[in-house]
């Protein structure tokens, strides 16, 4: 994503380019964002008995306001909204941006505002769909006519069973093998893992319980307690893994 | 241009674009304006995300392939996690903090945090005037919260807790930090020269740190910071000798000087006079020598008192070096005087260990997360030179026989210590307790491959209170029957410093020695001896 340790295109700091940071309701945000342009309104800024006055004139045709259901287009965002100039003071606000390949710095923040939509019929319109909106319930209850008869009906075997059953009777009984050819099977597998649970080991070999367990108390041994619990792994004397605390080898 | 009917006011009118296309993703960069920030006064600025927090959220994959690892580990574990319903976030890289470094080395550090739920109910754009006078938003991406980070030292909490309790003792606080400074100096020269001054530096710390102190306790105390502090610095000779140059300032110095007596602003030859560990490393006897030369060239020659203790004490290393070595030859215990007992135990595995170490290694650091840190490559080539036989992928046929691994690691630790006895004549002194304690954990981590068991009817003694011995075993055979559990049971691995499998060796070994005759009591094999 970003690269790592990147330097700070400080060009536009150098410039001390201040910006205004906005605060924008979220209705005319998405207001803009439908804009095709670019353009999406008039910023008025003026003067009036000494104060700053500024104010942002949405444009017309993003009045209009896209809401589902019923009323369509029947509800309009207001148009005029005055800025609420506050003072940054109290914190250093940069603005810095990120793009694929670069960092830079963009400005300082001179001042803040919020904007504010001029309270008129059609913003509590608005609102009051907004509201609506909100209220409404993520999941609703609906009442059925008739009851629902068709999920669990009653069995007399399964069909995942009857797979099942069928899959064990093919496998059928596990043959005890040639020893020498278990034992080989059990170094390979202890070779990949040091612990193997009894029933692993079983799918591994194939081998029936009794039998191998003869074996794997001859070449191993049994994890009764600690970390690796009811596993069974080789005798120290055959094992030779490349830990750094293992370090047993053995002798042919 | 628009002007509206009361008087004195104008308006202007600029049009407000909201750009679409743009890949740059604007974020804020906030700072306290207590910390007097100005963008402008950054010459060069870096900027770059702080990953440190991957390992905690991705889950490090501990043990791939053969030793340590279960078979369907995962699976299970991840059975487990849905089990209880643990849900573990995942790392991204979009939300971990920031870190700014402005102005190079030299400069300020700061971390970004970014802030959470700006643009949940509304958002922030950025209005910025463009040179045709219209006015472009960009919406705020993210926020961040960047604070100054702190170059200056700042203690530890085990420090913080350690100078807290000093408060009411210590007048000079300045010193504090100074002599912490010179600590981490001096444990970053030790990782750099690998001990070649080793000794010296731990004798200097424990001389510093505490303006009224009593040299034990000081020394017990800075047990704990030191191994905090192990793993730090990549310090080089230079760069603590340049800290020492500038650093204390005059106030700190003098008090210094004053305070610690007899102690030297030079490396050379300081804190000789202080209190030997017996249980010291003897990995730096081998730079003792070149050590010891040093220094008598110290620039403040040290008193004479300091130096007679000095020698007093490296003989006494001497001592105990030839004694380990003969005990390596011949039987054990009987000749040890009780004095030297628990020394001695201490520092032979210590001891063999660390001659071993020394073939292995040079010049090694003289602590024991040194000798911890470093085990793991000398165990293993010894481990392997002694059996002789490759890691392949062919299978154990038949048990190894002890007899001949022990035998082969008897014979490489023999050798290692003869090498080790003529290369060692003194040892280092070191802070007394805290080499003690380091000691402590060392016969367990290195008796595992260091320390011989010797097959031939010599058993080599380990450090702990019971030893494995044949005697020991025939008074107890001689006393009452025993089970081979029994046996074991009082030869525990924790007190006589040797794995379970080693002990079943000499064990073992040993019975036969001792033919017992067999009796079964209770369905048991128990042996016992007649005298």
């Amino acid at each position: 994503m970003s690269v790592k340790g990147q330097d700070v295109d400080l060009t536009r700091a150098k410039q001390n380019t201040g910006v205004w940071l906005v605060k924008v309701p979220k209705y005319l945000s998405q207001q803009w964002a439908k804009a095709s342009g670019g353009e999406v309104g008039k910023l008025k800024i003026g003067k009036a008995q000494g104060k700053t006055v500024v104010s942002f004139n949405l444009n017309e045709e993003l009045t209009v306001v896209e809401c589902s259901g019923e009323k369509v287009s029947s509800v309009r965002t207001p148009r005029e909204h005055p800025f609420a100039i506050q003072a940054v003071g109290g914190q250093t606000l940069a603005v810095f941006t990120e793009s694929p390949d670069k960092v830079a710095l963009e400005g300082m923040v001179v001042h803040r505002a919020e904007c504010r939509p001029a309270v008129t019929e059609s913003y509590m319109k608005l609102k009051k769909l907004q509201i609506e909106e909100s209220t409404k319930p993520l999941r609703l209850s609906q009442r059925l006519d008739k009851a629902v008869t068709t999920n669990y009906k009653p069995v007399s075997n399964h069909s995942h069973s009857v797979e099942y059953e069928k899959k064990k009777k093919e496998e059928g009984k596990r043959a005890r093998a040639d020893k020498q050819k278990v034992l080989e099977m059990l170094f390979s597998a202890f070779e990949k893992h040091q612990y193997y649970n009894i029933k692993d080991l079983v799918d591994i070999t194939k081998q029936p319980v009794i039998y191998l367990k003869e074996i794997l108390r001859e070449i191993g041994v049994y994890n009764s307690k600690g970390p690796h619990k009811s596993t069974w792994e080789l005798k120290p004397e055959y094992r030779h893994y490349e830990e750094g605390q293992e370090d047993e080898e053995k002798l042919e | 241009m628009t002007s509206l009917g009361s008087s004195s006011s104008s308006t202007t009118e600029y049009v407000v674009r909201v750009p679409k296309n743009t890949s740059k993703k604007y974020n804020i960069m906030a700072f306290n304006s207590g910390d007097k920030v100005s963008c402008s006064t950054w010459t060069q600025a870096r900027m770059e995300r702080d990953m440190s927090n991957r390992r905690i959220y991705g889950e490090e994959e501990s043990t791939d392939g053969a030793g340590g690892s279960e078979f369907g580990k995962k699976q299970r574990e991840e059975a487990r996690r849905k089990k209880y319903g643990i849900i573990t976030k995942e790392f991204k890289a979009e939300d971990q903090p920031w870190i700014l470094k402005v102005n190079g080395k030299a400069g300020r550090r700061f971390k970004g945090l970014k802030k959470g739920g700006i643009t949940e109910n509304a958002s922030y754009y950025i209005f910025t005037q463009c040179a045709d006078g219209a006015f472009e938003a960009f919406p705020v991406h993210a926020w961040y919260n960047f604070t100054p980070q702190a170059k200056h030292r700042t203690l530890t909490a085990e420090e913080a807790e350690e100078e807290w309790g000093r408060r009411n003792k210590v007048v000079n606080h300045f010193s504090i930090m100074l002599q912490r400074r010179l600590r981490e100096q001096e444990r970053g020269e030790e990782d750099e020269e690998e001990g070649e001054k080793g000794g010296k530096k731990k004798k200097k710390k424990g001389g510093r740190g505490g303006d009224l102190r009593i040299h034990d306790l000081e020394n017990d105390l800075e047990i704990s910071s030191d191994e905090s502090d192990e793993s730090m610095g990549e310090d080089g000779e230079g760069k603590a000798k340049t800290k020492k140059d500038k650093g204390p300032k005059g106030k700190g110095k003098k008090k210094k000087n004053s305070d610690l007596e007899g102690f030297e602003d030079s490396d050379d030859g300081d804190f000789e006079g202080l209190e030997v560990d017996y249980m010291s490393d003897e990995s730096s006897s081998e730079e003792e020598e070149p050590e010891k030369t040093k220094p008598n060239k110290g620039e403040d020659v040290p008193k004479g008192i300091d130096e007679m203790s000095d020698s007093e004490e490296e003989s006494e290393e001497e001592n105990k070096n030839e004694e380990e070595a003969k005990e390596e030859e011949e039987e054990e215990d009987g000749k040890k005087t009780p004095v030297q007992v628990e020394k001695k135990k201490k520092k032979d595995s210590s001891g063999e260990s660390e001659s071993s170490e020394d073939s292995d290694i040079e010049g090694e650091a003289a602590s024991a997360l040194f000798m911890v840190k470093k085990r793991t490559p000398p165990k293993r080539g010894g481990g392997r030179g002694s059996v002789g036989s490759s890691r392949t992928g062919s299978r154990p046929g038949t048990p190894s026989i002890d007899n001949a691994a022990t035998s082969n690691t008897l014979r490489a630790a023999a050798n290692k210590l003869e090498q080790g006895k003529r290369q060692t004549v003194v040892s280092s002194s070191e802070t007394p307790a805290a080499k003690r304690l380091k000691m402590d954990p060392s016969p367990q981590s290195s008796s595992g491959k260091s320390t011989p068991q010797p097959v031939s009817g010599k058993s080599t003694p380990s450090s702990s209170d019971v030893q494995l011995t044949e005697d020991a075993v025939r008074r107890y055979l001689i006393r009452k029957p025993m089970t081979t559990k029994d046996l074991l049971k009082k030869f525990q691995t924790k007190r006589t410093g040797l794995s379970s499998e080693q002990t079943v060796n000499v064990l073992a070994q040993i019975l036969k020695r001792l033919n017992p005759e067999r009796k079964n009591i209770n369905e048991k094999m128990h042996f016992y001896l007649t005298e």
